[in-house]
């Protein structure tokens, strides 16, 4: 096995900048600006990573319309019948039981991306959720995980010096008991594994009582501040957790609880979310795919073990999806699913699947862009009996880490270590100028902001071509965002007021993106 | 004084604590006993003494072993599993040696993962390698581990052929197994080694390929680089002469070990693993000069036999200093199996394989979960609490497992279940800690009682003030002391009223519950 040590380039600037009073409504021009400034900085992105464990069956899950004389050749004793299945389009659809992901799909909430595996396979349980954990090549072994390392450039030196006031949430929740590669940072789990929140703060309440606040002064006293330290940040999270969870309801309706455990995680991370925590990443579990024998019923090919799983998933999603929505936090929140590989298109003799090779991913959320992305997987181009790779699954986490995170080109490097093609997932421009977008000079927008320099109120203003989606950033010189508002606008001039007399003096940056490209301008704040 | 001097008193028991703490996992009242009071060869005499190789592991539902299979199991995962269990239950029923802690230090140095290996046939015959070189000899042990058929898979040395050099064992045995990396002095050059002699070193390993069917190395001649290899001025500009025919690998790869064995380095890297793992991970010029260069000395001086290494390090007086004592963080096997040691937890008997193997399970289980698991090491450089600068043990400790490690204090004082599947029967084994207390004098004085059981909990003495906190607020809220002493003695007066018996238990499992949840808990 090969090692591969991230070497973190210069620490990535992320202090944010405090601004003392600011609020939307101080600019009073722009009610756009108002309603978004809450809800579109970076800061505020979540993202759920959903690992369905076991290796889930693709083929059955997005099933190839356009292939099914082949499909129902080499999977006869599990192939569904077509017209069971849930088209998306003429050739492609959904298993019969994920009715909810249907309606999500048709809302364009849901993208399908076809054909997602790691080059050169290992049909090993482990060794491939590793690899999707970290990110890793085949041959290569890190030991933290992609999310992990992503948390690792925004918040250095974790978990010294948290909680914060920028940060004094969890920077990840897992709602499990076993922390996961996917958010181990290099020096320690990037989160909190939570199952309950009652019961998690009962756990680390009251491990301090007066009289044990001194340490001797050695090296054991230095290790035992350390560990108070940490049961201190553990305490600290779980009550922000316990209060965020206790302020927030879930307000769309989930499965009975007990039932389908990963509605039961979704529902607790909705309250979380809702509740106002800034924790970034959250990761939920479903375990069961493994399904070598009997994945279906032998009366109802429809029903059986794979149905009941991904029915759990259609309903635990549409419904997670519902409750952001109800609770108006939809536009920042993003999931996805993953599976540490797909199985094979040829079923076995015990009416299941084996090992294989690539599947589909789930993306959702109203951020993002819906439909099917890729054609369908080959039934006839095979490897060794087995799918081709369409897309390498770090070609999802890079167009997560730039379009949704907006991450910059040192940080991404330091989560990914190299480039990878992105995919359209996200449907609003992204903030990160480093993507594969045209960059256009200001000229080409006419942006500019008047006057300059701004002592109170400035007008940013630019030219669209055509409609398009946009969205417009302010950044501190220490490229913290400052606000940002996006939305459709038509063609032609448009006028921005923004209000900076809550700034300190100094230069900042604004950047328009827009689906044709993206500019930039500066202004100066004097006083 | 010299702080390799030798530790002149006899052992107090709270030093031979210390030592039990450090060398095993735990300290149980027995073994404090045993060694209190001995000199400190005395008690070395003991933990170094050579132990015979345990029985194999066993699959506990067949009763049968699996270690002499000539191919592998479907349920391999399983058989892994078994194997870590068995491994846990070594640790745990361990008498009053050295061995299990080596082993894992061992582990930890030559890391190994059954994710990669992909075969528990191959992890237990490196554990055998492990457990037989342990408290041996590091030349041999590494001459061993360099064609160890695990190994030989895990960094890819099955690959390594003339023509197309496969580097990774060759990087990792200099690297992490025996020179250490040194400051990158130019481009490529480690100051201990270069690439150039990463290249050379691999091409001196070419040949060697493990064979499935009895878990053993080969080497092909044919598959062997015959040419001389020169090695860099780090090594004095050494040139292996190339060999050809049947023994040209043996003979090569012990000129590749005697190169890097007359560095000076090699042996200095392995005393700081050493120190870092059983000492202090804070290496300070002065240890640098004072423990770990005259350690070397004395590892080379004794053509690199591991005893007498350890024998200077852990007699030393230095070992024993204040400083020392306490200032290691509890590694989550110290917790999870040093504590049913410490405590005395009921646990089956191996005779009863199937509850045997389902209760080591949980206790390593609860460790994997703490991060660390056996047989999976994080990667080839071993557990980051032994490496990862400025945190070392501090690694252990974070938000994600602190609240796990507290909750083993409910695990402890509830107890566990363990169910064999097949008759589906269910078995519960439970700290007693009324029988626990009552091996200590005065159990009836709740000062006594404090005192007594916060000198075994703790690896530092606890102040007054906190134990007058943990009798008054914990043991006793609101009460005062001649309660406890009236409870006690009703309950002895009718030991068999089980009422009686609950209300001494519910207030000292309180007790021990909160005692373990204090930071003084986790360090060791």
């Amino acid at each position: 096995m090969e090692r591969r040590d991230f070497i973190r380039g210069a620490t990535a600037v992320t202090l944010p900048l405090a601004l003392s009073g600011y609020s939307a409504k101080a600019m009073g021009l722009s009610p756009l600006l108002e309603s978004l400034a809450v809800a579109s900085a970076a800061a505020d992105r979540y993202l759920v990573l959903i690992q369905l464990a076991g290796g889930n069956d693709g083929i059955n899950t997005v099933i190839p319309l356009d292939q099914m004389s082949e499909y129902n050749r080499i999977r006869g004793n599990i192939a569904l019948p077509e017209n069971r299945v849930l088209k998306l389009n003429n050739a492609t659809g959904l298993h019969p039981s994920m009715v909810g992901m249907k309606s999500l799909f048709d809302a364009g909430n849901l993208a399908v991306i076809q054909g997602v595996a790691y080059p050169n396979s290992n049909f090993s349980h482990f060794r491939s959720t590793d690899i999707w954990m970290s990110g890793a090549d085949f041959n290569e072994y890190l030991s933290t995980g992609w999310a992990g390392r992503y948390l690792d450039s925004q918040f250095p030196n974790y978990p010294v010096g948290y909680p914060s006031t920028e940060m004094p949430d969890p920077l990840a929740i897992q709602i499990s008991a076993s922390p996961s590669l996917t958010l181990k940072g290099t020096n320690a789990p990037m989160g909190v594994n939570v199952q309950d929140p009652a019961a998690f703060l009962r756990l680390v309440q009251g491990s301090a009582v007066e009289g044990f606040d001194t340490a001797p002064n050695n090296d054991a006293g230095r290790q035992i501040a350390y560990i108070r330290q940490i049961q201190g940040q553990s305490e600290t999270y779980a009550s922000v957790i316990k209060n965020a969870y206790d302020k927030a309801k879930n307000l769309a309706t989930y499965t009975p609880m007990g039932i389908n455990s990963l509605a039961d995680q979704l529902a607790i991370v909705a309250r979380l979310i809702a509740g106002g925590l800034k924790t970034r990443v959250y990761l939920v579990t479903l375990g069961g795919f493994d399904t070598h024998a009997l994945q279906v019923s032998l009366t109802d090919r429809t029903l059986g073990t794979h149905a009941t799983l991904l029915a759990r998933v259609s309903e635990g999603i549409s419904s997670f999806q519902q409750d952001l929505k109800l609770n108006r936090i939809d536009n920042k929140v993003v999931g996805m699913t993953f599976s540490e590989f797909g199985r094979r298109p040829g079923s076995n003799i015990s009416s299941g699947t084996d090992h294989g090779t690539s599947a589909p991913v789930f993306v959702f959320g109203s951020a993002i862009r819906g439909g099917v992305l890729n054609s369908n997987p080959s039934l006839t181009n095979l490897n060794g009996g087995n799918l081709q790779m369409q897309t390498d699954f770090r070609q999802v986490y890079a167009s997560i880490l730039k379009q949704w995170f907006a991450t910059d080109n040192t940080e991404y490097r330091a989560i990914l270590g190299k480039d990878y093609n992105t995919l359209p997932l996200i449907r609003t421009a992204s903030t990160s100028a480093n993507d594969t977008q045209t960059v256009m000079n200001a000229t080409t927008l006419q942006l500019q902001n008047y006057p300059n320099p701004v002592s109170s109120t400035t007008t940013i203003e630019y030219v669209l071509p055509a409609s398009s989606n946009v969205r417009l950033t302010i950044f501190d010189g220490l490229g913290s965002v400052i606000t940002s508002l996006e939305e459709q606008q038509s063609s032609g001039m448009h006028r921005v007021a923004f209000n900076a007399e809550s700034l300190a003096a100094g230069t900042y940056l604004y950047r328009l993106q827009t689906e044709r490209g993206v500019a930039s301008g500066k202004m100066i704040v004097a006083r | 004084m010299p702080l390799l001097d030798k530790y002149p008193a006899p052992l107090t028991a709270k030093a031979a604590e210390h030592l039990l703490r450090r060398t095993m996992f735990g300290a149980s009242r027995a073994d404090i006993a045993a060694l209190t009071g001995r000199t400190i060869d005395q008690a070395l005499d003991t933990l170094l003494r050579d132990q015979t190789a345990p029985a194999p592991p066993i699959d506990p539902t067949t009763g049968q072993t699996w270690v002499n299979d000539i191919i592998r199991s479907q349920n391999d995962g399983q058989l892994n599993n078994h194997m870590k269990s068995w491994w846990v239950g070594l640790m745990a029923n361990q008498p009053i040696s050295i061995m299990e802690k080596m082993t894992l230090f061992w582990h930890n140095h030559f890391a190994s993962q059954w994710s990669v290996v992909n075969e528990s046939r191959y992890m237990y015959k490196q554990h055998q390698t492990l457990r037989r070189n342990a408290l041996g000899n590091f030349r041999t042990f590494v001459r061993e581990i360099a064609i160890d058929p695990a190994m030989l898979r895990y960094l890819n040395g099955n690959r390594n052929v003339a023509g197309a050099p496969q580097e990774n064992f060759a990087r990792e045995l200099q690297e992490l197994f025996t020179i250490g990396k040194g400051p990158e002095i130019s481009q490529g050059n480690y100051t201990t080694y270069t690439e150039d002699d990463v290249k050379a070193a691999a091409r001196v390993l070419t040949g060697w390929t493990d064979i499935n069917t009895s878990v053993t190395s080969s080497f092909r001649a044919a598959q062997h680089d015959t040419g001389n290899k020169q090695f860099s001025a780090a090594y004095q500009n050494t040139v292996i002469m190339g060999r050809t025919g049947a023994n040209a690998g043996l003979d090569e790869l012990n000129d590749l070990l005697n190169m890097i064995f007359r560095q000076n380095a090699t042996s200095e890297y392995i005393v700081s693993k050493f120190y870092r793992f059983f000492v202090n991970s804070n290496i300070t010029p002065t240890i640098t000069n004072e423990v770990i260069k005259p350690l070397a000395k004395i590892f080379r001086d004794g053509n690199y036999e591991i005893k007498p290494v350890l024998r200077a390090l852990f007699g030393s007086i230095h070992f024993f200093d204040n400083n020392i004592i306490g200032c290691m963080i509890k590694t989550p096997l110290d917790l999870t199996v040093g504590t049913v040691r410490q405590l005395q937890v009921r646990m089956p008997a191996a005779t009863q394989a199937v509850f045997y193997y389902g209760f080591m399970r949980q206790l390593q289980g609860l460790s994997a979960q703490l991060q660390q698991d056996l047989l999976e090491l994080p990667n080839v450089a071993g557990w980051q609490a032994y490496y990862q600068e400025p945190l070392f043990y501090q690694v252990w400790i974070n938000t994600a497992t602190m609240p796990a490690r507290a909750n083993y204090s409910n695990v402890v004082t509830n107890g566990w279940s363990v169910t064999d599947q097949a008759s589906n029967q269910t078995q519960r084994y439970t700290f007693d800690s009324i029988a626990f207390l009552q091996q200590f004098p005065n159990p009836e004085d709740p000062i006594k009682v404090i005192d007594n059981l916060t000198q075994h909990f703790f690896a530092i003495d606890l102040t007054e003030a906190q134990k007058d906190q943990l009798l008054d607020k914990v043991l006793l809220p609101g009460l005062p002391e001649y309660e406890w002493t009236k409870e006690w003695s009703d309950f002895m007066a009718t030991p068999n009223d089980t009422m009686k018996r609950n209300q001494i238990k519910t207030k000292l499992d309180n007790l021990v519950r909160y005692m373990m949840r204090l930071a003084e808990f986790q360090i060791n």
